[in-house]
Order: structure tokens, then sequence, then C-alpha cells
């Protein structure tokens, strides 16, 4: 049934695995380095954190310190934390479809190739997190704000990796749909979105992690619910259990949605 | 051979005069030209010669993948676009070219669920076959449930095959389908082709750098020349049928092979 999915295989990958290519670690040496190697790299860093923090005062709070402040008020971070990760999973949500929309579009007809990319590219040179002042101007305070930053965030990972999965079809697997004379919608969705998926989720997995950035940098103004605003609260007390521990929430939201989209890769790709 | 005098345009594949060439830019490329042949209905024809000699090209334009620049081209009387439209050629590319996305079943009836307008004007010599039926043929009847990436080379290949023959077309178009096995593979799917053809009598256009393999298959030999790709000369095959193993250690066999070789070299020395 389904072969190759490689249970050691970092949630963050950048390409698309290839397929049949044979999976390298033999079993148990495997997972002794890919286990045993990072945790000793984890044990190894925070023994460097406590002692920073010990020593200055100023730069770390001591581990203890945030896993304390979190267990007296769960409920304030768990609060914030779905506040974000409401509108990250919105805007993810958002600027995915869209993107994959325009890449279908762009891929059937070229005058929107023409006149998308170069809004697209411009997009991506954009900070997006510094439109962020200028929406909460617009749409006032409330999440509109941080979920349009979260999906312009979003949008061009998916749109570039859709793009290219979508071109990337077996020229001689096209030839054979061409040679029975496939219809274009026959050829796009027999042939090329499926053979673009691993593309696409490739594309979402970069998606996930600039979806939480611009969500939680995105509350740091106009927000006072969030992790973002759980940071700048933190700041105007100088408050560092609490903003280490914020920071920690983020990176368990993008943790959150790459598991989601993972499991949803599963269910998919399962060649 | 075939110098039979009625002449059924319906029944033959006909080409005349067909030449191709590339531009690019300024720079143009003439892949292909003056090639006058007649395809009988059911024959195994190979074109031979060595690369860049435009056997590709003239493939595909048989199927209609691309547009002649002169001439013309009869495929039982259609032009290789109507032929196509009604899914009457099959296209066996070199790499087995299997959605890795589909079993082997799904991926063998791939016709079947391609261009479906095909299916329902009635106008056609096309007899779709069930894929399971060529799959028992090919050795894969084990295997439907199986995906490509859990199957040898040889294995797809012969799925490929068998997806070529599910689609029933009365011309099947193969360009280099063995090129990338093994010597042994290779072997064994020659004659596993053969079968097929002896079972269904398909017009096969096969394309091979192989002197050895154009022989085993075919009734002619089609030997080109490149630059400008043509046809040099058409070698007919007499060699009893069905072919086995056997055959090629026969001294005729060596006779045709060496026969065809030293075509292709008496064209090399003429280009001098
Ligand atoms: N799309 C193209 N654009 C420009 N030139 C081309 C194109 N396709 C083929 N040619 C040229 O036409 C000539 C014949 O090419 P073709 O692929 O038909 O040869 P071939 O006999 O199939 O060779 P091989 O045995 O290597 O597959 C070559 O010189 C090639 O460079
Ligand atoms: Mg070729």
């Amino acid at each position: 049934m389904t072969v190759g999915i490689d249970p050691l295989n970092p949630a963050v990958a950048v390409a698309p695995a290839r397929r049949g290519r044979p999976r390298m670690s033999s079993r148990t040496g495997g997972a002794l380095l890919t286990v045993g190697a990072p945790l000793a790299l984890f044990v190894l860093l925070a023994i460097a954190w406590q002692w920073t923090a010990a020593t200055f005062k100023s730069v770390l709070p001591p581990i203890q310190d945030i896993v304390t402040d979190i267990a007296g008020r769960p409920e304030f971070y768990l609060e914030n934390l779905l506040v974000t990760l409401e509108a990250a999973l919105l805007g993810f949500v958002i600027g995915v479809v869209v993107a994959l929309l325009l890449a279908a579009a762009i891929v059937h007809f070229r005058f929107l190739r023409a006149a998308i990319m170069p809004v697209a590219l411009l997009l991506n040179v954009t900070p997006i997190v510094a439109i962020s002042p200028a929406l909460v101007v617009a749409f006032g305070f409330n999440q509109i704000p941080h979920v349009i930053v979260a999906a312009l965030s979003a949008f061009f990972p998916t749109l570039i990796n859709s793009i290219t999965g979508l071109r990337a079809v077996d020229p001689q697997a096209l030839e054979v749909f061409d040679a029975m004379s496939a219809s274009r919608t026959e050829v796009f969705f027999r042939l090329r979105v499926p053979s673009s998926l691993p593309y696409i989720f490739a594309g979402a997995r970069l998606s996930v992690a600039a979806a939480v950035i611009g969500a939680v940098v995105s509350e740091f103004t106009g927000s006072s619910k969030g992790i973002g605003a759980v940071i700048v609260m933190a700041t105007t007390y100088l408050n560092l259990p609490q903003m280490w521990a914020a920071i920690f929430f983020s990176a368990l939201t993008t943790l959150a949605l790459l598991g989601l989209v993972g499991l949803l890769e599963r269910l998919v790709v399962r060649w | 051979m075939s110098d039979t005098a009625m002449s059924d345009t319906t029944a033959q594949i006909e080409l005349t005069g067909v030449g191709r060439t590339y531009t690019r830019g300024k720079k143009t490329v003439e892949a292909l030209t003056g090639v006058d042949l007649t395809i009988e209905q059911g024959e195994f024809i190979t074109l031979f010669g060595p690369s860049g000699c435009g056997k590709s090209t003239l493939l595909r334009l048989i199927a209609g993948l691309d547009t002649q620049t002169t001439g013309e081209i009869s495929i039982f009387g259609s032009t290789p676009k109507q032929a196509s439209s009604r899914k009457d050629i099959a296209w066996i590319p070199q790499s087995s070219a299997l959605l890795p996305w589909l079993d082997i079943e799904s991926n063998a009836s791939l016709s079947s669920v391609v261009n479906t307008r095909a299916d329902r004007s009635g106008a056609t010599t096309r007899r779709p076959e069930a894929a399971v039926g060529i799959l028992e043929e090919v050795g894969l009847g084990d295997f439907r449930a199986s995906r490509p990436d859990q199957l040898s080379g040889g294995m797809r290949q012969r799925a490929s095959i068998a997806r070529g023959f599910a689609q029933g077309a009365p011309l099947m178009l193969m360009d280099e389908p063995f090129s990338a096995l093994d010597e042994l593979t290779r072997d064994t799917l020659r004659i596993r082709l053969l079968e097929l053809w002896e079972h269904h009598r398909k017009t096969i256009v096969f394309v091979t750098h192989s002197a050895m393999e154009a022989v085993l298959l075919s009734d002619r030999v089609v030997v080109m020349s490149p630059r400008p790709g043509r046809i040099r000369e058409v070698v007919d095959i007499d060699l009893p049928r069905p072919r086995t193993w056997e055959l090629t250690e026969t001294s005729e066999f060596t006779a045709k092979v060496a026969q065809v070789k030293q075509i292709l070299w008496s064209a090399w020395e003429g280009d001098e």
C-alpha cells in the first residue's frame, strides 16, 4: 500500500521527495542517530541557556520561570494562542486557496501569467508585516488585519510551488495523453494536478510558517489579544518569562499547523 | 511481399513527400525530408537508424503530436489529428511514463477515462480491451493493485505496453520502448511484444537503434540516415513467423542483421 513515507522526514522539507529514491538509514543505527543526536544537542543548549540566565539576568529567564508562568495561568496562554491560531489558520487557508486558483489559471492562460507574476513578485519583495499598521487603520482593532497579513504571507510560497508543480509533468506522460487527444481539462485533472501535489504540499509547509509569522508580528500593532500582543505586553513590563512563553507558543502554533498539513499530505499523496 | 496492386487507402498508412523543418531564430534544421512510405494494416514496421536521423520526428508526425512542413500523411484515410481524436493511435514512449499515483490496473486502463468524447462517436475501428486481460497476457495479473514504484523497470514497461494494447487502437507507435532496460529484460520483452502482436494484430511502427531488434520484430525495416533525415532503404524481413528466440541463432537471421547494418554504414560513407 503506502510506500515510501519516511517517519524521519523533517516536517519542513522544501523540495518534494523524489519518488523511487531508495530511503537510506539502516533501521536501528538511523533511529539512534535521528533521535539521539538532536536530543544531545537539546540538552547542551538547555545547559547553555541556564548558564546564560544565571549569569546575565536581563538576557534570558531561567527555564523553570517560564514553566512556572505557563503552569500558573494556562488559560491566559491558551486563550491568546487560540486567537493567533485562528488568524494564522484562516489566513493560511485563504492565502493557499487563492494561490492554488491563480496557479491553475496561470498555467492555462499566458496573459494571466504575464499580468499576475509581476504583481506577485512585487508582493514577495514587500515586507508584508509592514502593511499591518496600515491595515489596522483601515479595518480597526479586530482580527481582520492579522488575517490579511497571514494570508498575504502564505500566498507566495504556495503560488510559486504550485506553478512549478503544475508545469513539472513528465513530458512522456503528456505525450501519451496528447496522442489520445485528451482535452485540456483531462490533462489538468488527471495529470497536472496529481503530479503537482508533492510540490503543492512543499509550498504549503512554507506557507504555514509564513502565515504564523505574519499573524504574530501583525498582532504587535493594534491588538490586545494573541501571541503577538502577549509579547508586546511582556516588553512593556519587562516580563522575560512571559515573553519566552509566548515565543514558545508561537512555535507550537507553527508545529500544530505543520502537523495538520502533514496529515493531509499523507492522506492525499500516497505514492 | 507487400506489392499487392490493390491499394485501398483506408487499409493503409500513407506518407507522401513528408518533411519537417525546425526553425529556431535564423537557424533551420531539416529533421526529415522526402519521406515516402506505405504501411499495410497489421504490419510490424521498424524505423532504424543512427541518432538524429529523424526517427522520433517521423513517429511524432504519424501520431499527430507534431505537424509536417511538407507532404501528406494519411492514417487509414484520415489525417493523424483526426485519427488521434478518435483515439485510433496508441503511443508507447521510451520510459514507461506510468502515473505513479494510480495502481497498475488504473494505469493500464487510462485510455478508457481520457478523451471520452471519442467513445461516444461510433466511427472507429478501435476495439478497447479490458486492462485486466492484457495485464494477464503480459504476466502482470498479480500486480494489478500495485503502484508503479513497486515494480521493476521491465514490469513497468510491460504495464506501459499493456496500457497501449488496452486502448485497442488499430495503430500503435513505439519510440525505443526497450532502450532503457537491461539486455536480459529487453530480450524477454521483445518476445512478449511479438506474442502480443501475433494475438492482437495491430499495425505497429517501432523505433529502434538496434539492428538485431529491428530484424527480430519486423516485417520490414526502414533504414534511415541523418542530415537531412531521410529513408535510405526499406528492407523486407522474410523470416518465418511466429518468431522465437531460436531464430536469432540461425544464419538467415544473422545475415539479415548484417544486411541492415551494411545499408546503414554505406549511407554513412556516402555522407563523407
Ligand atoms: N523540437 C525540435 N527543435 C529543433 N530541432 C529538433 C527538434 N526535434 C528534433 N530536432 C532535430 O531533428 C533531428 C532529428 O531528431 P529526432 O529526435 O527525430 O532523431 P532520432 O532519430 O529520433 O534520434 P535518436 O535516435 O537520438 O532519438 C535532430 O537533428 C534534432 O536535433
Ligand atoms: Mg528519438
